[in-house]
């Protein structure tokens, strides 16, 4: 039966992110339906002010990221920030916690703590700036626990991604106090990152780098070439193409606006991580 | 004017500038160094000329990108003739045999650890000298004092030689400068965006190595020291030297240089332990130290470093 006679009137930008809506447009458009955009929609529309998803606990929604302004970058950090916050708050809630020995148990509950407390200082940091709480696909979350190995995987990849994304965004801040502050949180992230690598490596992965150098290996730091001996970079788009694919979002996190400068070419961690 | 074939250019390229500054000041009266004023006083402007060169890195300095970079390549050469002493292979004997009887006692499993970290050093230096950097002092592996004595050989540090503890805590306190060194210095490089995120990757670099570190001291007694890699709290404490028997007082003092400001919770203005929906049942302000590293001037590594480098470096 052809719906080509009906018509699907959107009057609101929230409606926009609702999954209803998008199944609605697609189910219209397969069909000849029309879909009608009233005028009121796009006022909210400010090239200044990222459009903040709806609060978390319903769909999914959407944030829109400007990132030729500190504001839009600090909350490209903040998205990361949250979802790494996410990930170790359900590591430590969930049974798999308890698999892993004690050393891993202090490590997840230490990196759960910094990254909760990354998260809450952006989040008052960015105050009414900021984007809304990201919404998380809870049955993706749960694939990245289902036993210790597959967490301390995961944990790589994330410290590893959260690296690379404040080294690539870092060129892009204006402010020099904004700059210190990426500065004194993307060096904890390599702690992190080492101190996972270290912990896999003790457990037999090397994953292509020379047993006892995972912490710092070829894989992650350059071995050869005009950039050796530095770490990973991702510009943005790359950082989050790869948060994307992961499948642990509801939100789409988006740049609407992209950096205002110049990127350099991309030197990311292995992916997928070994 | 092509100034690399210059005497000048070859001290530091951009000194030219400063030295006009510098020549009228000096016309007029103003203090100079008194290796500067000797080499006046004997109508010597080479020595003249590379005192002042001296002070590319010193408080005084413009913070030009080329400050910056010569400062790191000085504490990148410096970490690289450490970590090459502690292997024995320093292309200077005396170096080596400093380190002998104590290199037995590093875990095994340390070895590939400690030599990856040497060879980033060693890509580092030659990664910031192809940026420009230039050695304003001539370093090599000669010009430094492990044991932080300015050349006696029987500073404070004397204890790394003997005490794999000791030379341990050593090889921390000088990977978490580094990390606070190029974090200070970040907003310098504003201006030059390519050498800023070079520097950013160099700086985690660091900050893996010092992670690392941290690690291998936890596993070998440092029951303070967390094995998620980061600094818990701020001065001396935050060094975690627990399992280092009767260290000397000057390395302490050092340690306390080191580390202080580590405990700062308060991040752009915030106080950072009082913030919304934190863990129930932690340590807050152990947390919130843990979660920033914080930076260090130009000043404040120099004051950390001098003691291990025979030239004065103001």
């Amino acid at each position: 039966m052809s719906d080509s006679g009906k018509s699907f009137v959107v009057s609101s930008t929230e409606q926009l992110w609702k999954a209803s809506t998008r199944r609605n447009f697609l189910k219209l458009l397969g069909v000849g339906g029309t879909i009608v955009l009233a005028p009121g929609l796009f006022e909210a529309c400010d090239a200044y002010t990222p459009i903040t998803a709806p609060g978390s606990g319903g769909a999914g929604g959407a944030a829109s990221l400007d990132l030729s302004n500190d504001i839009g970058i600090l909350n490209y950090a903040y998205a990361l920030e949250q979802l790494e916050a996410a990930f170790y708050t359900a590591v430590v809630a969930s049974s798999v916690f308890g698999s892993l020995n004690a050393e891993q148990q202090e490590v997840m509950s230490d990196l759960r703590n910094h990254e909760v407390i990354h998260r809450e200082f952006l989040k008052a940091a960015l105050g009414s700036s900021a984007i809304g709480s990201l919404s998380f696909n809870q049955t993706a979350v749960a694939t990245t626990l289902t036993s210790g190995p597959v967490v301390l995987k995961n944990a790589e990849a994330f410290e590893d991604l959260g690296v690379s994304a404040y080294n690539g965004a870092g060129k892009y801040l204006k402010s020099a106090d904004y700059l210190t502050l990426a500065g004194k949180i993307v060096s904890v992230e390599a702690r992190h990152a080492a101190a996972i690598r270290d912990i896999r490596d003790a457990a037999g992965i090397t994953g292509g780098d020379a047993t006892g150098t995972r912490f710092a290996g070829d894989t992650v730091v350059a071995p050869s070439g005009a950039n050796a001996g530095l770490d990973v970079k991702l510009e943005p788009s790359a950082v989050l193409a790869r948060v994307g694919s992961t499948g642990l979002l509801n939100t789409m996190v988006s740049i609407g606006t992209g950096p205002s400068g110049t990127a350099t070419p991309d030197a990311g961690p292995p992916s997928p991580t070994p | 004017m092509d100034y690399t074939d210059t005497i000048l250019g070859q001290i530091e390229p951009d000194i030219t500038q400063r030295l006009v500054t510098r020549r009228e000041a000096i016309m007029k009266g103003a203090a100079v160094g008194s290796t500067i004023a000797a080499g006046l006083t004997m109508m010597s402007a080479p020595i003249a000329f590379a005192a002042l060169s001296k002070e590319a890195f010193a408080q005084s300095t413009p913070s030009s990108v080329q400050g910056v970079i010569n400062f790191a390549l000085m504490l990148e050469i410096f970490e690289n003739e450490f970590y090459k002493a502690v292997l024995g292979i320093s292309s200077v004997s005396a170096q080596n045999s400093a380190f002998a009887s104590v290199r037995a006692s590093v875990p095994a499993a340390a070895i590939p650890a400690i030599q990856q970290i040497q060879r980033h050093e060693t890509e580092h230096v030659a990664f910031l000298l192809a940026a420009g950097a230039v050695n304003t002092l001539n370093l090599n592996a000669s010009s430094f004092d492990f044991t932080g004595g300015r050349g006696a050989g029987n500073g404070p540090f004397a204890q790394a030689t003997t005490d794999v503890n000791f030379l341990l805590l050593t090889a921390q306190g000088a990977e978490d400068t580094g990390v606070r060194a190029y974090k200070g210095q970040a907003p310098n490089l504003q201006g030059s965006p390519a050498v800023l995120e070079a520097a950013l990757r160099i700086h985690s670099v660091e900050a893996r190595h010092a992670s690392k570190i941290r690690r291998l001291r936890r596993m070998t007694g440092a029951t303070t020291v967390k094995y998620s890699g980061t600094i818990t709290g701020g001065g001396t404490s935050a060094a975690g030297a627990g399992n280092v028997s009767n260290p000397a007082a000057g390395a302490v003092t050092a340690l306390g240089l080191i580390y202080a400001g580590e405990d700062n919770v308060t991040q752009g203005g915030l106080n950072v332990t009082t913030l919304p929906n934190l863990p129930s049942g932690i340590d807050v302000t152990a947390a919130a130290t843990e979660a920033f590293d914080e930076p260090l001037t130009m000043a404040q590594v120099v004051a950390i470093v001098q003691p291990f480098f025979i030239p004065s470096l103001t």
